[in-house]
């Protein structure tokens, strides 16, 4: 299985954000909150990573930790693709 | 039922790939008195039904591909011999079966039942659509399957529909019994090209369900407008308005009629007004040789005169149905039709309905696929309207997106859009929507 990159995951969270007409921020610990990046748009965001590496992400593998910032996005999409 | 082909509607026209003449020079097949037929076309299907007509047999038709080897072994120890039509220059891969010469049209291939029992004379066998699990087998006779009453005007039929269908028997019995109501049978090979060949063959009449008249739009909608249709006929499917409308515009001297039928509920609804749905004044009324309709926690039930042997009285149909603006509408299936995103409801037939009527969407499909922290969120397949020319903007996911955003909830609008090149269609001429 193919895995993306933190920089390429950091790429498609720009390309879901530009969908909904809200921006990437340069500072990966701005609050979610913030910019408006919410559990749909994570959603999101997880079927893309999934579509690129054509393959499923096992979500139930890891626990599910608290996501508050841009890091912490990235972060767990980049850990979950190798768990 | 007339004792044979030879009766009133005798001289009515079949015609199929390798066959042009009436029901009496249809050549008969030697079935033993309880036979599964494995058709390897509409010609084999249509010689079993000429054979059978005499009420002397028990009678199941389903496409050689439909008869797996188990579905075989299971007929078999139902008491039904399997009947292949041999290929010629070559044998049907059957196993142990015996040859039976067929003095009157080539020989064909008996595997015996497993189970010995006396026969239902006049017994047709329909099998479901299998598209929740295995098949079931459903009793009809042909006067069950046969429901067009009335003198009927001079008309010849397009028959799409896979060997053995609920629909498929609805057209055969309908050329069977009403002098004048000829068919053309086309092949599941000739779905690319049917509206030339139903031209040359005069074909005044057609009957498919909404993939099949989307695909044959999207295909080639000069060819089909170029038809002289007085009926057109829709089934199987949830119906929306969109197709209907294009159909009425694009025939409006036709009649466009929608039907609900299954083989558990026999033809139980006719709608000839172009809207979708039906009156929601039908709801609760008894008529006799009517299907009594109901909706019970938001699904269609139906009892119905029509409905196969042992099905129950009154039917849970699996049918979503809601009333808005005094039609019942029935956009989908109850058990798929919900999708579940963090907890807030999307329906699967509405997201769908918002994407038809897209001008620049042919087709669309809606699911929900398993998403971390929401469980669920919307997703859909969709096929764009083919474009004329160079110049034109291709149809883009944002497009959609913003479409959606301005009809329905946020949790309902689809997050990924997969864009196909062909609306997918199955032997049933269904799509999974």
């Amino acid at each position: 299985m193919s895995t993306l990159s933190r920089d390429q995951i950091r790429t498609l969270m720009a390309e879901v954000l530009a969908a909904q007409g809200k921006q990437m921020p340069d500072d990966e610990q701005v609050n979610l909150e913030e910019i408006g990046f919410r559990s749909l748009d994570f959603s999101e965001l997880a079927l893309r990573v999934e579509d690129e590496i054509d393959d499923e992400l096992n979500f139930d593998a890891p626990e599910l930790r608290r996501i508050a910032t841009v890091s912490d996005v990235l972060d767990f999409l980049e850990q979950l693709q190798s768990s | 039922m007339s004792p044979s082909p030879a009766g009133h509607a005798a001289g009515n026209r079949v015609v199929t790939q390798d066959f042009d003449g009436t029901w009496e020079q249809l050549q008969s097949l030697p079935l033993p008195p309880s036979s599964a037929l494995a058709a390897r076309h509409h010609l084999d299907a249509v010689r079993a039904v000429r054979t059978a007509a005499d009420g002397a047999h028990e009678l199941l038709v389903a496409g050689r591909s439909r008869l797996t080897a188990d579905l075989r072994d299971e007929l078999r120890a139902e008491g039904l011999a399997v009947v292949d039509v041999v290929d010629v220059g070559g044998s049907a891969d059957t196993g142990d079966a015996a040859d039976v010469g067929d003095t009157t049209g080539g020989p064909v291939e008996v595997t015996s039942p497993t189970t010995d029992r006396e026969p239902v004379p006049g017994r047709v066998w329909l099998l479901t659509s299998g598209s929740t699990g295995r098949p079931k087998r459903v009793a009809h006779t042909l006067d069950s399957l046969t429901t067009v009453g009335g003198e009927q005007p001079p008309r010849t039929w397009l028959c799409p529909y896979a060997h053995g269908a609920y629909a498929w028997w609805q057209v055969v019995t309908l050329g069977l019994r009403h002098p004048g109501q000829d068919i053309l049978f086309v092949e599941p090979d000739e779905l690319d090209t049917w509206p030339a060949r139903a031209l040359e063959v005069g074909v005044t009449a057609a009957s498919g369900t909404p993939t099949f008249w989307r695909q044959a739009l999207y295909r080639d909608p000069d060819a089909v407008a170029a038809l002289p249709l007085e009926q057109v006929t829709l089934g199987g499917e949830p119906v929306d308005q969109a197709i209907l409308t294009r159909l009425t515009e694009l025939f409006p001297a036709a009649r466009v009629s929608w039907i609900y039928a299954s083989s558990e509920a026999g033809a139980s609804i006719a709608v000839h007004d172009g809207l979708a749905g039906f009156p929601a004044a039908w709801l609760g009324r008894q008529q006799e040789g009517r299907a009594r309709l109901d909706v019970v926690d938001g699904e269609l039930v139906i009892a119905s005169p029509r409905r196969g042997a042992g099905v129950d009285d009154v039917l849970r149909t699996g049918d979503r149905a809601e009333v808005v603006d005094g039609r019942v509408l029935l956009p989908g299936r109850v058990a798929s039709d919900e999708i579940n995103v963090g907890g807030a409801k999307a329906s699967a037939a509405q997201v769908r309905a918002v994407l038809l009527d897209h001008p620049r969407v042919a087709w669309a499909a809606v699911r929900g696929r398993r998403a971390p922290i929401v469980g669920s969120i919307v997703t859909a397949d969709v096929v764009p309207v083919r474009t004329d020319g160079p110049g034109t903007d291709p149809l883009t996911e944002a497009d959609l997106s913003a479409w959606c955003t301005d009809r329905l909830p946020d949790h309902a609008v689809p997050r990924r859009v997969r864009f196909l090149d062909q609306i997918p269609i199955k032997e049933s001429l269904k799509s999974d929507v």
